[in-house]
């Protein structure tokens, strides 16, 4: 657990990321405060009034003061009502405006970090900090300060009146209440402890019920439908144990409570009662002492309960403070790309790279000294077997990974140095397997932009081949795409993906593999697009084109390229144009061959 | 404590309580009870005895109230001390006792239900899997018996118990004073009303809370699976709005869901104390003529304060009741759905020996509306072993498919030893014809689990005796724990290669009587290509094979070659022959397999 480790940290340190909510709202917690103040003391109030009523009742001469003390009991029951409702509410508000808050700086850390710290955490994780741990920091501030300041209020004004009333018998009246609070304590922490050993239960359960499911086909390939049957029902067997341990001590804690208050109350009856035979307390004593000893039991649960929450809560902003503390990977100031202002026109964006000596390695190397240079407006391919690094090249200059300074220069520029902005403004990509989300086509396309003309959306998409097939849809750009864009063919999510990344209008272009699941005959349309926009000269661009860099595991798109690329065990191994290539690397025959080969096979269908 | 959320289910929601559907739902969940009707019985019996538990303790009081306190009168007050106490102990027992009995009840019955859903899907066609999503199914299993052991636990039979304690409570105030009853009688009306919308409130705006949470536990996932496209595409300002506007949503809800939450724990309290003093009131006025005592007084008060909470417990059962509802529409759905295949009331058995001769009959096969095979007639001699080529999609694995009926034919005959196999027994077809797909899926478990699949008719030997055969063995024994080694979920931990082998001895390992084998395509290296294909030889070792071949070597061995193309078989023979013929066979041949 990573709380172990924090556990010897000063509390300030633990709290340093909700401390400054504490400094804003610290006018909040105040008038919490007082409104709590008041809610005791006109509680503490009405056993006293009933008191005086019973007393009054009782007496048969006095029934004139009854209706006094009935009508002061009606109000202080309404202020009471007003001051708990508003306490409560104003508390708890707090709670939500820092959970709020807190949320929100949290997402906004995921946002901004990058893929190294990504590849070191699991999704659900993540997404469990920012949803429930977030909650369990909420239940620390809100409830927490509630539950304590109420417990203290309740105590600071019950007792000294219950004391005044009658020493011995308060005494003895709370005699349970330090066993309500040990038992309590107890309680929550066990079943607290008993409650994750459920859900871990329930997650085994999960996983294999979904692992069933998912190899189904081989259960039944071989018949053995009956021993899955016994496993499940032996997963079933397991929850309902971890359940019914969970149970045994969940159910003790009402009954628990109810106990211990009705073994309060039998002391009173018993004690008090004796004592109101013998004469030395009043009937009205007797019944304000129920009503007591009723107000102290919740309050008193609840401390014991609160303990728990402020324990889990500490833990869950531990967990929440590990990704605050991250910091994504730092850029070098923009100074050193040279001055830009108002004055400088920006340095000419054309889409020019300098690749030099690059290398790069997630765990073991995958580029080692990768240089090139690519001219602005070319349409460059790049080729290799599978792992030979083509992707990860990409994944580079699109900034996915940082690099070294200078290793990457775009338009002259190190790309270490350009504002996001910027660097998303003139590079765009398409991914192997492009991640879609589930929106509509248009929330799809639309990604990257905020202002775009329903035309260019369309012709972005006819750009990609895809215009035909979204009018189609029977909600057109705006049908649901489901979840990572699953009723799509893989063909329709590429071309979206492509569609997408050309709405960009950006000076380079990433294709990582983007026709593996696309027909040759609309490849081959997209690729007379793609060469017709990306060779047109635009303003600012020196008259020259935008440019293309390829990850080809098709023919169709080498024989196009300006310049190939071979890439083998992360090196640059050859280059030049495909008929080039085809007579002086023998991998790059080999492979063309390959391709070759499988393209055929595929239009035999 | 409710569950975490993490994702926007169909579960989040829930449906309309007021059909008359859900009901006959009910009734048929009652079912599920019959085995443990003792213990309902018992929950029942305890019921009666509760409730008296607790209405005779401010009886007591008023008692001692009247009877010793304000007479001054020590005489038999020990007695009612001790009785007391008993009832409070009592209530104690009961009250955990009802409990756990309720929770026991809940998790027997959905322990129940979860086998017979789990029975049922593994029962199910492969049709039926293809049509629904993974991730749902498992959550009929999962969830949905979750929140109808919720129903059962949070109190079905505890609602009789609330009904009755109300019933206890107006019953016991109108046998101390029928007088004093009619104002408590005035101000029922208010309380069961504003108990019963504020609950009702609260539950929904708790519930649009879950569903926000889940919206922005779904926002989340995407977001972070999609973090590289998020980046690519310069969108983190507009996603942060769309959060923000969710995260603000919430807050808003969540604040209104307080509001209600507080005035629900206020209403309650100041409700009572404003009846009580209505109570003191009339109590005053009438005291003299009816002879109301100060312990009866006392009693009503208690008996106020015990009125509201089976009000609010009612209607808090009332909404775990819809959620439950709706999970068992779907549950029951599912039960209902019928497999597609299944054993005939009486099936046939095959003559021992199995031959293992294979005969289709104008086997068409389509998915819906898509044709297949179309029209496939074939004989296959016991011992014969024939290979299967063509393009993608032209029904190659379908065809092998329909053999062990993962699929079932829409026209023609499909028989083994002369007997249609929709007459032999599932299991008995399934045992008997072994099939090597072409990616192996493997369990999370040990490497003898997943070669046995836990058939206590495979032995540790057979599995070994297995692995040696196929040489799966040579990389199995080197590991730490042999064939105890544990393997990750879907056998991540091996290689291509590797899980191809524990494939090859799985089926082995079952000895089949009849062999179909779709061959990997996916490449592995020269020494493990190697190992595979003896593996494969010695598996094919004088069995019917029917093999969708991918390696050279396969169609070099095979008997005779069926060239596939648009669901028919548009050649057949021997290599050497269709080499000849210069056909499609050629052209495949020329692509696919020369220089491997």
């Amino acid at each position: 657990m990573h709380s172990q480790s924090s556990v010897a940290q000063p509390l300030k340190q633990r709290l340093r990321h909700i401390l400054p909510y504490y400094r804003q709202n610290w006018w909040a917690f105040l008038l919490g405060f007082l409104l709590l103040v008041a809610t005791s003391a006109t509680a503490a109030l009405i056993p006293y009034l009933m008191k005086l009523a019973t007393e009054a009742l009782s007496d048969p001469a006095g029934n004139g003061d009854l209706s006094i003390f009935v009508f002061a009991l009606i109000l202080v029951a309404l202020l009471n009502a007003l001051f708990r409702i508003r306490s409560r509410t104003h508390i708890f508000a707090i709670g939500r405006q820092v959970e709020y808050a807190l949320r929100k700086a949290y997402h906004a850390k995921l946002l901004a970090l990058d893929a190294d710290f990504f590849n070191q955490e699991k999704t659900g994780d993540l997404v469990s900090r920012g949803n429930n741990d977030v909650l369990a920091v909420r239940m620390f501030i809100g409830p927490g300060f509630l539950q304590v300041a109420n417990t203290a209020m309740v105590y600071a004004v019950t007792l000294p009146v219950m004391i005044a009333l009658n020493p011995t018998l308060t005494l003895l009246a709370l005699l349970p209440f330090p066993l309500i609070l040990g038992i309590t304590r107890l309680l929550t922490n066990r079943l607290y402890r008993l409650s994750r050993a459920v859900a871990h239960r329930f997650g085994l359960f999960s996983a294999f019920v979904q692992e069933s499911v998912a190899g189904v086909a081989v259960v039944r390939a071989h018949a053995r439908e009956l021993d899955w049957n016994q496993r499940f029902a032996h997963e079933s067997e397991e929850i309902y144990t971890a359940q019914m341990r969970h149970t045994r001590l969940q159910s003790l804690f009402g009954p628990m409570v109810v106990l211990a208050g009705g073994v309060g109350g039998w002391i009173i009856l018993w004690v008090g009662g004796q004592e109101v035979m013998e004469g030395q307390l009043t009937v009205g004593d007797f019944v304000a002492f129920f009503g007591y000893l009723a107000i102290l039991v919740w309050p008193t649960v609840g401390f014991g309960w609160i303990l728990t929450v402020l324990q889990r809560g500490l833990a869950a902003l531990e967990r929440i403070s590990q990704v605050l503390d991250t910091e994504p990977f730092m850029l070098l100031p923009p100074a050193e790309a040279g001055p830009v202002s108002a004055f400088h026109p920006l340095p000419a964006r054309r889409g020019g790279i300098v690749i030099r000596n690059l290398h790069f390695a997630y765990s073991e190397p995958v580029l080692k000294g990768v240089s090139l240079t690519i001219p602005a407006g070319s349409f460059i391919g790049l080729a290799g077997r599978i792992g030979s690094g083509k992707s990860t090249l990409l994944n580079c200059l699109a900034r996915l990974y940082p690099v070294a300074p200078a290793a990457i220069l775009l338009d002259g520029r190190d790309i270490m140095s350009l504002p996001e902005w910027e660097l998303r403004q003139m590079v765009a990509m398409a991914q192997q397997e492009s991640f879609l989300f589930s929106a509509t086509i248009r929330e799809n396309l639309l990604l990257g932009r905020t202002d775009c003309s329903e035309e260019r959306l369309w012709e972005a998409a006819h750009l990609a081949a895809f215009a035909d097939e979204i009018r189609q849809f029977p909600k057109q750009m705006d049908s649901l795409v489901g979840e990572r864009g699953i009723t799509l063919s893989g063909g329709q999510r590429q071309r979206l993906a492509l569609a997408r990344a050309l709405l960009m209008e950006p000076e380079l272009l990433l294709l990582d593999d983007i026709f593996s699941s696309v027909d040759a005959r609309t490849e081959a349309t997209i690729l007379d697009n793609l060469h017709r926009i990306m060779g047109q000269a635009r303003e600012g661009g020196g008259g020259v084109g935008r440019t293309t860099l390829m990850v080809c595991h098709r023919t169709a798109a080498l024989h196009r390229a300006d310049r190939i690329y071979l890439l083998e065990r992360g090196e640059i191994v050859a280059h030049g144009t495909h008929g080039e290539l085809m007579e002086n690397s023998i991998l790059y025959h080999s492979l063309h061959q390959q391709m070759a080969r499988h393209e055929a096979l595929e239009s035999l269908q | 404590m409710m569950p975490p959320v993490m994702a926007e289910t169909e579960e989040t929601r829930d449906g309309n309580f007021f059909d008359a559907a859900p009901y006959r739902l009910l009734w048929r969940f009652f079912r599920y009870a019959r085995p443990y009707r003792a213990w309902v019985i018992l929950a029942l019996c305890l019921l009666p005895l509760s409730t008296l538990l607790q209405l005779w303790q401010p009886l007591l009081i008023q008692q001692a109230v009247d009877q010793h306190l304000i007479p001054g009168k020590p005489e038999g007050f020990a007695g009612l001390l001790f009785l007391f106490v008993c009832l409070i102990i009592g209530q104690f027992v009961v009250g955990y006792v009802q409990t756990a009995i309720n929770t026991l009840l809940g998790q027997r019955v959905v322990r129940d239900m979860r086998r017979e859903l789990f029975a049922h899907l593994l029962s199910m066609d492969a049709g039926f899997f293809a049509r629904n999503a993974s991730g749902r199914l498992t959550n009929r299993i999962t969830n949905d018996t979750e929140a109808v052991s919720q129903m059962v636990s949070a109190g079905m039979i505890n609602l009789v118990g609330d009904l009755l304690l109300l019933l206890g409570v107006a019953g016991s105030m109108l046998f101390l004073s029928a007088r004093l009853s009619l104002v408590t009688l005035v101000a029922m009306p208010v309380i069961v009303l504003g108990t019963m919308l504020i609950t009702q409130k609260m539950r929904t705006t708790q519930r649009e809370g879950r569903l926000l949470q889940a919206r922005m536990a779904g926002h989340l996932t995407e977001e972070v699976e999609g973090r590289e496209t998020v980046r690519l595409f310069h969108c983190q300002e507009k996603n942060r709005a769309t959060f923000d506007r969710m995260n603000r949503d919430y807050l808003g809800t969540a604040l209104k869901s307080n509001f209600y939450e507080a005035f629900q724990f206020s209403f309650i309290d100041t409700t009572s104390t404003l009846v009580v003093a209505l109570l003191f009131l009339y109590g005053g006025a009438i005291r003299v003529e009816s002879g109301i005592t100060i312990g009866v007084i006392v009693a009503f008060i208690d008996y106020i304060r015990r009125l509201f909470f089976p009000i609010r417990e009612i209607s808090g059962k009332f909404t775990t009741m819809q959620s439950a509802i709706t999970a068992l529409e779907r549950i029951f759905a599912l039960l209902d759905t019928p497999t597609a295949i299944a054993d005939l009331p009486q099936p046939r058995l095959l003559a021992q020996p199995v031959r293992g001769e294979i005969g289709f009959q104008g086997v068409h096969f389509g998915y819906g509306e898509v044709p297949v095979l179309r029209g496939i007639d074939l004989h296959i001699k016991p011992g014969e072993r024939v290979a299967v080529v063509g393009p993608t999609g032209a029904g190659k694995s379908t065809l092998i498919k329909l053999l062990n009926r993962t699929y079932e034919p829409q026209r023609g005959r499909i028989a083994i030893d002369g007997v249609a196999i929709d007459q032999l027994p599932l299991a008995v077809l399934r045992r008997m014809v072994g099939m090597v797909q072409q990616e192996t899926f493997l369990f999370a478990g040990s490497i003898a689990d997943n070669i046995s699949l836990g058939d206590p008719s495979i032995g540790l030997e057979r599995v070994r005796q297995a692995a040696v055969e196929t040489g799966a063995m040579a990389f199995i024994e080197p590991l730490p724990q042999g064939l105890q080694t544990q393997l990750s979920e879907r056998g991540t931990n091996l290689s291509a290669g590797q899980r191809q082998l524990l494939g090859i001895t799985r089926v082995l390992a079952f000895s089949p009587t009849i062999l179909v084998m779709d061959e990997a395509t996916s490449s592995v290296d020269t020494l493990s290509e190697r190992l595979i294909q003896e593996a494969v030889e010695r598996l094919l070792d004088r069995r019917t094979a029917v093999i969708i071949a991918h390696r050279l070597s396969t169609i070099l061995h095979a008997d005779r070659i069926l060239v596939l193309s648009a669901g028919r078989i548009v050649e057949e023979g021997r290599h050497e022959v269709l080499l000849q013929r210069g056909g499609l066979y050629a052209r495949l041949y020329a692509l696919q397999f020369q220089e491997k």
